[in-house]
């Protein structure tokens, strides 16, 4: 009972740190948009303001494009995901192990049953879409099948049912937004800052008007091009919580962490990079199939904790 | 003025009165879900057991004996009425079949043989299947439990018909799911 505590405190923890992370996300968004409305304002009136309406206005606009452009990820993205990656529906009747292993763990969820794909490909990886209750799908890979055994890939399997248990994926496709608009918005912030700079050196010759403004630009410059990377390390941070929340609901659905111990070190021992894949959808498999980790990986640039780490924690949940 | 006060008060009672409702009312269903999909899992297991004492019954004829134990102990399960009645009548099952899956381990044809491979993996499918079903049973009844007796709930739950669910316990000989080998 004591092991069943610790899990529930361990997920709380979890989306405790997720929530924040978004927040800091939406605020960082936020905070670019008032930037580039600044800019916009000086530029028109000839002075930059501290407090500017046209920033506030760019700040909620970033909010709206931020969840409008999520909205149509959560749509149509996971149907691409499965395409790009070339995963193939199966049957019962063409692994039965694996279809038996999903049925058991949506049981032992409490999620509907999810579609069960293979990817043709001797890697061993796994990974899980779905961005509403009831619509998941499960993929492992055709090395994953052939070489774990049945508890091992139960561990897996309840792994990914994990993250459909927790909506992990749809978590990822917004932060994953938000990164993406971050990193746009910044890039135009740059372009209009070269433009404005020489425009605003022809008209300095001219009367002089605009001296406050220097350290400001500085200011902005340096935003822009710092919010980019740390948007990424957030988004990278919360996919490691995700991981971390996933292994030990895993282990709460098969109340059996053996399985996803030994499955894991399976992983890291034979983690190959395989094709289909892109650091676009790297963050929904159970192991990185982009980059092979190792120790010396920084940590601020991983999307997936460290095997190591993470056998080290479900050690500690069993015990 | 105070009219309007009580009147929000009354209405602020009137939604907290429906989020408990609503909140125990989902609770139970899941509760109730839980408790159909291990029904359904231990017709599943009676189901497929003759199947495999008949593919195995020539292969080990020396066995007839933990045979038909493990056949009576499936039609005393079948008969068996009620959570008081099955719980037993299962966990009797239970050990029959692990039996049988340790005698199996004694003939390798067996082990090699496509039709009996499948009807392990669907067995040992189905256990675990109980097995999480009444997991996920207990789990949404302590929920439920814990909702309808903490603080305001508590005070509401009995005038609106929401008794206390029971845990499945089981003996404890059926803990363990068998462990088949299959590699």
């Amino acid at each position: 009972m004591s092991a069943t505590t610790d899990f529930v405190a361990a997920q709380k923890r979890n989306r405790r740190n997720t929530t924040l992370l978004l927040v800091l996300l939406t605020a960082l968004a936020a905070a670019v948009g008032y930037g580039v409305g600044l800019l916009v304002e000086g530029e028109s009136s000839g002075a930059l303001p501290l407090f500017s309406p046209v920033g506030v206005a760019a700040a909620a606009l970033m909010a709206v494009a931020s969840i409008g452009w999520s909205a149509i990820s959560l749509a149509v993205g996971d149907r691409m995901v499965l395409a790009m990656a070339g995963a193939k529906e199966i049957e019962k009747a063409d692994a039965p192990q694996l279809y038996n292993v999903v049925e058991e763990i949506a049981i032992a969820s409490g999620v509907p049953m999810p579609k069960v794909m293979v990817l043709e490909t001797d890697a061993l990886n796994a990974f899980a879409t779905g961005n509403r209750v009831g619509h998941g799908t499960i993929a492992v890979t055709r090395g994953l099948l052939d070489t774990l055994d049945r508890n091992e890939l139960q561990g897996v399997v309840a792994h990914e049912m994990a993250h459909l248990a927790n909506l992990d994926t749809r978590y990822m496709v917004v932060v994953g937004v938000t990164v993406g608009l971050i990193a746009l918005v910044c890039d135009m912030l740059l372009r209009t800052l070269n433009w404005g700079g020489s425009a605003r050196n022809r008209s300095r010759s001219g009367d002089g008007k605009s001296s406050g403004g220097g350290i400001l630009i500085v200011i902005l410059i340096v935003v822009a091009i710092f919010a980019p990377l740390a948007a990424k390390a957030v988004q990278f941070a919360v996919s490691r919580q995700r991981e971390y929340l996933a292994d030990a609901t895993s282990v709460q659905f098969t109340r059996n962490p053996e399985g996803l111990i030994s499955a894991l070190g399976k992983l890291a021992a034979k983690a190959a990079p395989f094709p289909g894949v892109s650091h676009a959808t790297q963050h929904l498999f159970i192991v990185n199939p982009v980059q092979h980790f190792t120790k010396d990986t920084p940590a601020l640039l991983a999307t997936h904790p460290d095997i190591e780490d993470r056998i080290a924690r479900l050690r500690n949940l069993g015990g | 003025m105070s009219f309007w006060i009580f009147l929000g008060i009354l209405a602020a009672i009137g939604l907290w009165l429906v989020s408990v409702y609503n909140g125990l009312v989902g609770g139970r269903n899941q509760a109730q879900t839980a408790w159909s999909q291990i029904d359904v899992q231990l017709k599943r297991r009676h189901d497929l057991i003759p199947n495999l004492v008949q593919v195995v019954k020539d292969a080990m004829g020396y066995e007839q004996e933990t045979l038909t134990k493990v056949i009576q102990a499936r039609n005393a399960a079948v008969a068996a009425s009620g959570p008081a009645q099955s719980g037993p009548a299962e966990a009797a099952l239970t050990q029959a079949t692990r039996g049988l899956f340790a005698l199996m381990e004694n003939y390798p044809q067996l082990k090699a043989n496509e039709n009996v491979m499948q009807l392990q993996e669907e067995l040992t499918a189905t256990e675990n299947k109980i097995a999480f079903a009444r997991q996920f049973y207990n789990d949404s009844v302590n929920s439920y439990n814990t909702r309808r007796q903490s603080f305001p709930a508590v005070l509401a739950a009995p005038s609106l018909g929401f008794g206390p669910m029971d845990l499945f316990t089981m003996p404890e000989t059926e803990r363990e799911v068998p462990k088949v080998a299959l590699r």
